[in-house]
């Protein structure tokens, strides 16, 4: 068992609090940010959001009507990263909406960049902060909804081939 | 255990979280940074009202809720079934039923600022603008049946185009004619959706601001956007260009001669037939002025930098080519209604100017003529207008001197002259002075009372109310395509079925088209 000389405190037992902790945090952010589009005018992502949907949509879905389908989305990912109920699931979601926040880059193009693709707009900055965030993501969630099976260790035990 | 325990810590917290979230909201509306006005009334489901306000006078601010019930609905609206504004920046479209929303704006003020680099408002524009038309378009063709039919033997009154028969507002699937519509009762087209004349709002009200027909464009290509194009086909929309008739030289006729009446060439159509002031005024009312959208700075909708808008652009010879505009009485942007160019035709009979504003005098009306949207504060920007009283009062002198155009079949008490009118349009007239109730707000030499109406229009159709709008003069109406304030009712005909079903007429197939008949002779 490493323990840390200076502190005596557990290593483990520190790693895996905080991985509690961050996936508690990543998960509570996709939440909040979520739950503040239930609510017209509160987020601050809702015109970029809007039109995005919109133009997905070829502005057949009633704007307020895709913001809450995405803040359900997001709240949805939050709740399942913050208690880890159906892994797998979130896991899909997760991608499933990396992949829509980052549309307004290519549909939107001169609102996110005062030039592209190096000079970001605030919009634009928000939106390639996602990107940290879903990696953080992927290592929390990818472990819990894929845990590795016996098998799998055997697979890639040295030696084994 | 110790598992299940966590998750259901985490939720009861997110919950928790989620009241507080929802506790801050209720604080945040109606507050300087909101766009969601504060909701003054209590739960869904009930509202403040008029009429108890009306019933029983009670102090401001503690107005009792109604419950809304079957009695009262089809009377007063509540937000509750409106949507929000969309939040969105200048150049982004906006929704085509934006009658169905409400909203704040996030201030009063305008900016000449654009929300991008003026390289990239370009690009974004020639991307956006082909998809935009091609919805505007199908939009337009959900709403009407542009078919092209003709009234036979109709022409306006230059003689170059024909009047378009009607009613080409589509009828939902459901509804076998406009007759069995006008059966039903209001609150069940309302409940049914079934109202075939809904406002029409801007093609893209964040831009919004002077769209000219296509007929206008072809010939004057600076005034040709790059962000959106007209919405109505050209042959619903007057004649380009139309005659122009002086109440002080009837024996001329039209004074224009068929031309466009410019700069290039008003001195010389004009000299030593007016007078030094209406002169100064006509040549004011051809200047070109920059406006928020149309001038040398970036922030514009044409690829060039632009001299500006003339007052005689959209009322091009007196009249109108049928320009839309946003009325500039309201704000968000995004509430203010589509107008049409109204024509000048007989100002100087009006005592009341411009669908809203309740402008009382032509010299007003010339001053303080929206070129910057109803924002002074953007001239600093953009360029001064700076028309002093004294030019506005000369501009007015040459308004006020632009006619009717003739209506032979009229006596001078405006009665058809029955040796010179048909039976049918005897019979119109009667209907206009009787069944119809068109008089009622339609008499006098110009056939308007003058007066702001409320038609409740909102009666028959989930939508924002439109409030009183100025009452239009029918002389010369035949000339003026498309009618209402926003051009919802594309002919004489749509007119005629509009008020039928407002108004609760009940008028038969052959009288609407007996009162047609009527208002061609007027």
């Amino acid at each position: 068992m490493a323990r840390m000389p200076f502190l005596n405190i557990d290593r483990a037992g520190i790693e895996r609090w905080s991985r509690d902790v961050f996936r508690l945090l990543v998960g509570f952010m996709y939440f909040q940010f979520g739950l503040l589009k239930f609510f017209p005018d509160l987020s601050p992502a809702e015109m970029i959001a809007e039109y995005t949907l919109g133009q997905l949509s070829g502005f057949a879905l009633e704007t307020r009507t895709a913001l809450t389908l995405l803040a359900t989305l997001e709240c949805a990912i939050g709740v399942g990263l913050m208690t880890c109920l159906f892994p797998r699931l979130i896991f899909f979601l997760l991608n499933f909406h990396i992949i829509g926040t980052f549309m307004p880059l290519f549909l939107l193009p001169e609102f996110c960049f005062k030039f592209f693709p190096f000079a970001p707009t605030f919009e634009g900055q928000y939106i390639i902060k996602n990107l940290p965030l879903f990696a953080a993501a992927w290592i929390l969630i990818f472990p819990i909804a894929f845990p590795l099976r016996e098998e799998d260790n055997q697979a890639v035990s040295p030696g084994n081939d | 255990m110790k598992q299940t325990w966590k998750q259901t810590a985490i939720i009861v917290f997110l919950l928790l979280f989620a009241l507080q979230t929802w506790m801050t909201y209720q604080q945040y509306k109606g507050s300087g940074l909101s766009r969601v006005p504060e909701s003054r009334h209590g739960a869904g489901g009930f509202i403040s009202s008029a009429h108890a306000s009306v019933g029983n006078p009670s102090p401001v601010g503690s107005l009792k809720p109604v419950q809304v019930s079957g009695e009262n609905l089809p009377m007063y609206r509540t937000t509750d079934e409106l949507r929000l504004y969309p939040a969105v920046e200048k150049g982004l479209r906006t929704p085509f039923d934006l009658w169905r929303y409400y909203g704040k704006g996030k201030t009063t003020f305008g900016t000449p600022v654009l929300p991008m680099r003026f390289d990239q408002w370009i690009e974004f524009h020639q991307k956006q603008k082909p998809e935009l038309m091609k919805d505007v378009r199908a939009y337009m063709n959900s709403r009407f049946n542009f078919s092209g039919a003709v009234i036979p033997g109709q022409m306006m009154s230059g003689g170059r185009k024909a009047v378009m028969a009607g009613p080409v507002a589509r009828l939902p699937a459901e509804v076998e004619s406009y007759e069995s519509l006008a059966g039903l009762t209001a609150e069940e087209i309302r409940r049914r959706d079934l109202f075939p004349y809904k406002p029409l709002a801007h093609p893209i009200q964040t831009t919004a601001h002077m769209l000219f027909p296509d007929s206008w464009t072809a010939v004057h290509p600076e005034h040709k956007r790059i962000d959106v194009d007209m919405d109505f086909p050209d042959a619903y929309l007057p004649e380009f260009p139309p005659p122009l008739f002086l109440t002080t030289h009837k024996e001329l006729g039209d004074i224009s001669g068929g031309q466009e009446i410019s700069f290039d060439n008003y001195y010389e159509i004009f000299d030593g037939l007016i007078t030094p002031e209406q002169m100064e005024g006509l040549k004011e009312l051809l200047r070109p002025s920059p406006t928020t959208w149309f001038n040398q700075t970036q922030h514009r909708l044409t690829s060039q930098p632009s001299d500006g808008v003339a007052c005689l652009d959209c009322h091009v010879n007196g009249h109108t080519n049928g320009a839309i505009e946003l009325g500039p009485d309201s704000r968000p942007n995004m509430a203010r209604l589509r107008v049409d160019t109204p024509t000048l035709r007989g100002n100087f009979n009006l005592m009341q100017l411009s669908s809203k504003r309740s402008i009382r005098s032509l010299d007003h009306f010339a001053e303080i003529e929206e070129y910057f949207d109803g924002d002074p504060g953007m001239q600093q920007a953009i360029g001064p207008r700076a028309v002093k009283r004294e030019v506005s009062n000369r501009m007015a002198d040459f308004n006020a001197i632009i006619d009717y155009p003739p209506a032979p079949k009229l006596s001078p008490m405006m009665r058809l002259i029955p040796s010179m009118a048909t039976e049918q349009e005897l019979r119109g007239e009667k209907l206009f002075h009787g069944k119809a109730q068109c008089s009622a707000c339609h008499y006098g030499p110009a056939f308007v009372d003058d007066y702001m109406h409320d038609l409740k229009v909102e009666r028959f159709y989930v939508g924002r109310p439109e409030g009183p709008i100025k009452t239009f003069p029918l002389r010369g109406i035949r000339d003026s395509p498309p009618y209402l304030h926003d051009g919802r009712a594309p002919t004489l005909h749509d007119a005629v079925e509009f008020f039928n079903l407002v108004l609760e007429l009940q008028l038969s197939r052959s009288e609407k088209d007996d009162l047609v008949a009527f208002l061609l002779c007027l």
